[in-house]
């Protein structure tokens, strides 16, 4: 198993970026040049009024980069900035009707995630049921995992630790704790560095395994069943128009260079 | 003379001389941007106990570094990250796991809520993110509530005593003022901290204007009234957004002494302690524990 230059990068940026519509708001966090690579795919192949929020900027970059708080010498991020808000603009999140809203679409990790789509960045249990692991927090996911109108969940990691039958902590809650909670619908979709889940009747199912694995690994490495039983479709890996307009969005390369594991971390 | 408008200049041992034992303390900065660190390197050197931080929403070392020197009692945050560095802010998570500190659980809007319902003079604001999580479970003060069919979270409000934060650049005003070409973000949580206290709001900024330049660009004010504080890298390791960027190098140092910690060794962090807050006797003591060299090559080319 290879993490530097396993190549997953560009595969799961075109993933995602199939996934996010025209004239909708994306918005990810920081420090997530994977996420800005989607979202610049698909403005550039099919969804040129998709809005770009990144951290406190709505941008519209030619290409992924150092970013400019970074290295500013060499990055041109700023030039694609057509709006910057301060950090409280996050509770814009809570009227999806308002063109000034903060997302529509939403792309969130987790320590744990589970069988209905739950997330947990909070902490791990030990024995006696007590925070045994304290997590980082629950960060911007709670509200906005909640309001957003689509979910996607989005962990490179796949091992039986980060997909567990039920979360320890919830900090979004999945499909069956969102009706219990009086909220509609739930996350749509999760994308792994092995796989491509979706939901049928709030519970996770497998869509497509990616070319590099299998299903027998997939299930393997996940703490719950995932039907359907049979034959899964390959992930359709970068087409001829998707690897073109990597190589302008990416053109030094760097998603190809990202350190994903490519059979996710061991279980 | 009576009739000349006040300055609003302190040094930074003054500053943090205003913080108690017990303070809620509200501090600014955003992952590894604008922390205010020369002022949290004068509070930790004064040795204060038992503090409430209200820092973030997704706070940093600034978070950190106080609740690794013991001056915390509980944390409201709704994360501590090191993103790229570590995965996990280490002193928090030590003292977390150790019972040491309590975290009030929250995300970045609910932490924006509860600056709210304090600046709008509210009880509590109701929220319908955080339904249906664990959120409401961990925080004894944050129940759910039923209005008109839907459930909510109620949020209370959350008053801070004292405000310290970091920008570019503020007259001897107060009027505090980010750079031009701030990219990053022009603000981050300066205004949401500011309007929620109840008590003094401080802001270490990399240099003192003249006010006529206030006067030319009021759009780069961000707080008024405040305590100004001047100095220059006082947001290292972290970055000012249009000036320099973070020391990540020094961030990694950071936090492979908090993680030897956290696993039993108490040396490293000791020592880190020791070299960069208790043993320079001020901000520039601690910036000749950095160097000059080292801090240029942070610079932002245009600033």
């Amino acid at each position: 198993m290879s993490g530097a230059g396993s190549g997953l990068g560009p595969l799961l940026a075109c993933v995602l970026a199939r996934e996010l519509k025209d004239g909708e708001v994306v918005a990810f966090g920081l420090h997530a040049e994977l996420l800005l690579a989607a979202a610049l795919l698909a403005q550039k192949l099919h969804a040129p009024n998709l809005a770009i929020r990144h951290g406190l900027r709505v941008e519209r970059g030619p290409e992924i980069g150092p970013a400019a708080w970074t290295d500013a010498r060499r990055s041109h991020a700023h030039e694609g900035i057509e709006y910057l808000e301060s950090h409280d603009a996050i509770l814009d999140v809570a009227n999806p009707a308002s063109p000034m809203r903060f997302c529509d679409v939403f792309l969130v990790g987790g320590l744990q995630i589970d069988r209905e789509g739950s997330t947990n960045l909070i902490g791990l249990k030990g024995r006696d049921g007590r925070m045994a692991l304290r997590g980082p927090g629950s960060i911007g996911t709670t509200s906005i995992g909640t309001l957003a109108r689509h979910v996607i969940l989005f962990s490179p990691e796949h091992s039986r630790r980060r997909f567990v039958e039920t979360v320890d902590y919830v900090s979004v809650p999945g499909w069956r704790r969102r009706a219990a909670a009086g909220l509609e619908g739930g996350p749509a979709l999760c994308v792994t560095s092995i796989a491509v889940m979706d939901f049928a009747g709030g519970l996770m199912r497998l869509r497509s395994v990616h070319p590099h694995a299998t299903a027998d690994e997939v299930r393997r490495r996940t703490s719950f069943p995932l039907p359907p039983e049979g034959p899964v479709p390959v992930t359709l890996p970068p087409t001829a128009a998707e690897r073109a307009a990597l190589e302008s969005i990416d053109p030094s390369g760097r998603l190809e260079r990202m350190p994903i594991p490519a059979g996710g971390e061991a279980s | 003379m009576s009739d000349e408008r006040a300055e609003r200049v302190l040094d930074a041992s003054e500053a943090a001389a205003l913080v108690r034992d017990g303070m809620v303390v509200g501090l600014s900065g955003f992952s590894y941007q604008n922390p205010p660190m020369a002022l949290v390197r004068e509070i930790i050197r004064r040795r204060v106990k038992g503090l409430t931080i209200v820092s973030g929403p997704t706070s940093g070392i600034e978070t950190d570094l106080l609740i690794g020197a013991g001056c915390v009692r509980r944390a409201v945050t709704a994360g501590v990250a090191f993103e790229q560095v570590v995965p996990m802010a280490p002193a928090f998570r030590r003292a977390a796991e150790r019972g040491e500190i309590e975290v009030w659980e929250c995300d970045e809007c609910l932490w924006h809520l509860a600056l709210k319902a304090a600046a709008w003079g509210m009880p509590y604001l109701l929220w319908r993110g955080g339904v249906g999580t664990s959120i409401p479970e961990l925080n004894p003060d944050l129940e759910e509530v039923q209005e008109g069919g839907r459930r909510y979270l109620k949020v209370p409000a959350r008053p801070l005593d004292i405000v310290f934060l970091h920008a570019a650049e503020a007259d001897r005003f107060g009027n505090v003022r980010a750079a031009r070409q701030a990219y990053l973000g022009r603000s981050f949580c300066e205004r949401a901290l500011a309007l929620a206290c109840r008590g003094p709001v401080v802001a270490s900024v990399e240099r003192l204007v003249p006010d006529d330049e206030t006067l030319g660009s009021p759009e780069r004010t961000l707080v008024r009234g405040a305590f100004v504080v001047e100095a220059p890298w006082g947001a290292h390791p972290g970055g000012t957004s249009g000036r320099y960027a973070p020391d990540l190098e020094h961030y990694a140092e950071y936090a492979a002494a908090g993680e030897a910690r956290r696993k039993g060794d108490p040396q490293p962090y000791q020592r880190y302690l020791e070299r960069h807050v208790y043993g320079p006797e001020d901000h520039d003591g601690y910036l000749r524990t950095i160097g000059a060299g080292r801090l240029e090559a942070l610079r932002l080319g245009a600033a």
